[in-house]
């Protein structure tokens, strides 16, 4: 791995200053404006959206993506960079405003920022360096192919003159960008390709950092709100007026939050610091309307799942016909995968703040959707976007979790019936215990074997659908299909999905259905494998010889491995493979029998991934899917009594520093075009362990969370 | 309420809060040290793990009024701009990602490198075992507290 360097001095210099312009709230203001004001006093001029050159040659670079941890912070600004050549570890970096006019749609999920954007921040890249190029040869009296833009200068090849941008940058600024500007090579690239520092960093080491959590804006109340933990039960009424009479105590407001179409009514106590708040929900007493949901379970949910599982589903792919095959076979093999709910738990507990006046409104807070805040409150308070001010800052983790704008709708409700700013916060037992989560699920695998190889196969998803939990229609769509593997050389595949509408809210979770169906579909493959009496990496291989990418990744990760090496006594590996937001990737995972008990030793990942522009974010993501992995294996939710039995890290923890096994992460090279990263791994921790913990002890998992202590 | 005197990175702080409040949100709420964290309240996940007289404790989980008079250091406290081995080793390793967490990382870290200066694998886990990172950074937590020892 290469790593680009730069004195750490210089280092502090650039990343202090998009500290302060955080710390003073996150958005620079450039909207409509020509000119923004330079920290060192310089004049900066916009070439366009993305891009600020002083006349000092200080370039600062606009990311429009919010950050959670994923380092798109830093992967943004290196492809402008790229192609308007400059200095990437010279340059400013800056989060953009809130404004999808300006900057397009900004919601990081689903691993797109990179693989959306990147032709666009090419072309912005390129547009800006054009102009300049143009700049310079006006000046010279030559043309632009006599000119040679590199480290933000420009150079006359016929003359050997040279001036720098922020030199060019005022007679830049009134040419008009070409929409279809030059691109670079893909094989001339010097920052897309390089590991370089992320600038996020050092304000993530010292405390400068701030996320939503952090602000405080004059004259708000703080709110902490109890909610059903019956999801859908109803406030039938509280004791107001006790938990008036506790200190710091302001307001107690019955508010309520949308879920996916559904309300979701809670009590909030609002006071003057976050502990008075707190006090007071204590003292708080809400009696519920649950009418017959709490005789909900886990194991009632499954129940109905697998009755559910029964019916013949609806087709969301198919091709030849595995029914006649299964009709006409003496041996039909058969296995079912369950997979519980899983809350997000970003470490940053959920909170907004929001601030209605009379005619506008503005927020503060961590979000993966400024554009989705911003527009529900211009349409819930009935006011003009414009007058809708969106501040986001730094998340502490997202993981799905804060693309949804609940939390700022509670705010609003409250700022609005109180009349001044209000910052909700939630627990950790709020964040466990409330959801939305992401789905648990029943699949139900068929498949027939002949020769040895796989003729047919049926892979059924038994849930529930994010996009449809009111329950109007309840035919499943293709999203219920994420991560099934279609691309197996198997003659007669069908994949059908039953939907249930439960009262359970669910929303995206890292990867979404990726997260549960290829634990279901990968051990599967395995267990067919078993029965064929072939080596599972083998039988996958022999299935994909005509997908170039996926055999690559096989081959990739089985020589990393050692794959056909002899094995040590009391250790076992495991193989999956999966595709998610277009990258492939095939992991293995190794696991060893010490002292009686069962752990993960390695995890290794080959990962295809097109064009990589960030290699050291991109292992530090794979890194980051795996341990989420492994979390999503060990534990999940259960529902007792209608409720989250789980309410904090005591019953349901994050995998320990002590149980991470080591990680490898091998990115193919490759000149294609980007695919997504940021979830990447995560599909194959569960498939890839569970086949491990069988090749060493011959015992099939095939229920999740698994209890490794429960395995010898 | 009372006054209540903190000894916070080596300046006097007077705070009128309930005696009873958890230290760490006297540090956040009246201090206005945001880089200590809110993370379970239980005592859990260490985002909020600040040191008292040089031992890491979660703040979480201890009242303002157990500290008065003590020396408590936060992650702001440890250098003026990153120059805390701890932190130079953070930044060369790319530890954070979200970097919620990482405050709380880094004073479990300093407080692990400060009794032992050079910890085994086991000792590392042991040390950083309270604190959780939903990111995943422990493969570089391990690697930069190893670069730290040397630094």
């Amino acid at each position: 791995m290469k790593t680009s360097t730069i004195s750490r001095r210089k280092f502090m210099q650039l990343t202090s200053v998009s500290g302060v312009f955080l710390a003073v709230g996150c958005v620079p203001g450039s909207r409509g404006e020509e000119r923004i004001a330079n920290i060192s006093n310089d004049v900066s001029l916009a070439l366009n959206q993305f891009i600020s050159i002083g006349q000092n040659s200080r370039v600062t670079l606009f990311n429009h993506r919010p950050e959670m941890g994923q380092g798109t912070f830093q992967s943004i600004p290196m492809i402008l960079a790229e192609e308007l050549e400059v200095d990437i570890n010279n340059v400013i970096i800056k989060q953009s405003e809130a404004d999808q006019e300006k900057y397009g749609w900004q919601m990081v999920v689903g691993s797109h920022s990179i693989q959306n954007e990147f032709e666009k921040l090419r072309k912005m890249g390129a547009a800006a360096k054009e102009i300049l190029l143009q700049a310079a040869a006006d000046q010279w009296g030559t043309t632009i192919s006599d000119c040679v833009a590199k480290n933000g200068v420009v150079t006359c090849s016929s003359s050997g003159k040279s001036l720098s941008y922020g030199e060019l940058v005022e007679a830049a600024s009134k040419l008009k960008a070409p929409e279809e500007p030059k691109l670079k090579d893909p094989e001339n690239f010097s920052v897309i390709g390089q590991s370089v520092p992320r600038q996020d960093i050092p304000l993530k080491t010292n405390g400068k950092a701030i996320y939503g959590i952090d602000i405080s804006v004059p004259g708000m109340l703080h709110a902490s709100i109890e909610r059903s933990p019956v999801f859908l039960g109803e406030v039938l009424d509280f004791n107001e007026k006790e938990v008036l009479a506790v200190p710091g105590v302001k307001h107690v407001f019955k508010t309520q939050r949308n879920v996916f179409g559904r309300n979701r009514e809670g009590v909030a106590v609002l006071a003057e610091s976050y502990w008075a708040a707190e006090q007071g929900r204590k003292a708080l007493k809400v009696r519920w309307n649950n009418g017959d949901l709490e005789s909900n379970t886990s194991a009632s949910i499954m129940e109905e799942f697998r009755k559910a599982s029964n019916g013949k589903g609806d087709e969301l792919f198919s091709r030849g016909n595995a029914y006649e095959v299964f009709s006409k076979s003496q041996e039909v093999m058969e296995a079912s995968y369950e997979a519980p709910y899983q809350s997000h738990v970003p470490m940053e507990p959920m909170n907004a703040i929001v601030s209605v006046k009379n005619n506008s409104a503005e927020f503060w807070g961590s979000t993966q959707n400024p554009n989705g805040i911003r527009s529900y409150l211009a349409k819930q308070l009935e006011i003009p976007e414009e007058n809708v001010k969106i501040n986001y800052t730094f998340m502490g983790g997202g993981f799905g979790r804060r693309s949804l704008t609940d939390v700022a709708e509670e705010a609003a409700d409250l700022s609005k019936k109180a009349g001044v700013p209000v910052k909700v916060t939630w627990t950790r037992e709020d964040d466990q215990t409330q959801g939305p989560f992401r789905a648990c699920s029943l699949n139900v695998m068929r498949g027939v074997l002949k020769n040895g190889k796989v003729v047919a196969l049926e892979h059924k998803v038994v849930s529930q659908e994010i996009r449809n939990q009111t329950g109007e229609n309840m035919t499943a769509g293709r999203q219920l299909m994420g991560g099934i593997n279609t691309e197996y050389a198997i003659t007669n595949l069908a994949v059908r999905g039953v939907l249930r509408k439960l009262y359970v809210p669910i929303s995206y979770w890292r990867a979404v259905y990726h997260s549960t169906n290829p634990f279901a579909h990968e051990s599967f493959i395995d267990e067919l494998a078993v029965k064929a009496g072939k080596d599972p990496l083998d039988f996958r291989l022999e299935m994909m010889k005509d997908h170039a990418r996926f055999r690559k990744v096989l081959e990739v990760v089985a020589e990393k491995t050692n794959w056909y090496g002899t094995k040590k006594p009391n250790t076992g590996r495991g193989v999956a493979i999966c595709e998610r937001s277009g990258a492939h990737f095939a992991m293995v995972v190794e696991v060893e029998r010490k002292d009686g008990r069962v752990k993960p030793t390695k995890i290794t990942t080959a990962l295809d991934l097109g064009i990589c522009v960030n290699p050291d974010t991109v292992k530090a993501q794979t890194e980051g899917s795996v341990v989420m992995g492994l979390t999503a294996a060990y534990y999940g939710l259960t529902i007792e009594k209608g409720r989250i039995a789980e309410q904090n890290f005591d019953t349901y923890p994050l995998l320990r520093i002590g149980e991470c096994p080591e990680i490898v992460t091998h990115i193919i090279q490759s000149t294609a075009d980007p695919d997504g990263a940021g979830e990447s791994g995560l599909p194959t921790v569960a498939p890839a362990l569970v086949n491990a913990i069988f090749d060493l002890t011959g015992r099939r998992i095939r229920k999740l969370p698994v209890d490794l202590r429960k395995i010898s | 309420m009372a006054v209540i005197e903190l000894l916070l990175n080596g300046e006097k702080k007077s705070v009128d809060v309930d005696p009873q409040m958890p230290l760490l949100w006297a540090i956040r709420d009246y201090a206005g040290l945001t880089g200590t964290k809110f993370g379970c309240g239980i005592a859990q996940c260490g985002s909020c793990t600040v040191l008292v007289d040089g031992g890491p404790i979660r703040s979480c989980a201890v009242t303002t009024a157990a500290v008065e008079g003590l020396e408590i250091t936060t992650v702001e406290g440890l250098a003026k701009d990153n120059e805390h081995p701890v932190q130079q080793a953070w930044i060369e390793e790319q530890v954070p990602q979200c970097g919620y967490c990482q405050s709380g990382q880094i004073m479990s870290a300093v407080a692990l490198l400060d009794k032992n200066s050079n910890p085994s694998d086991a000792e590392i886990d042991d040390a950083m075992s309270g604190v959780l990172c939903r990111c995943g950074t422990y493969p570089r937590i391990r690697r930069a507290i190893k670069k730290a020892a040397k630094i």
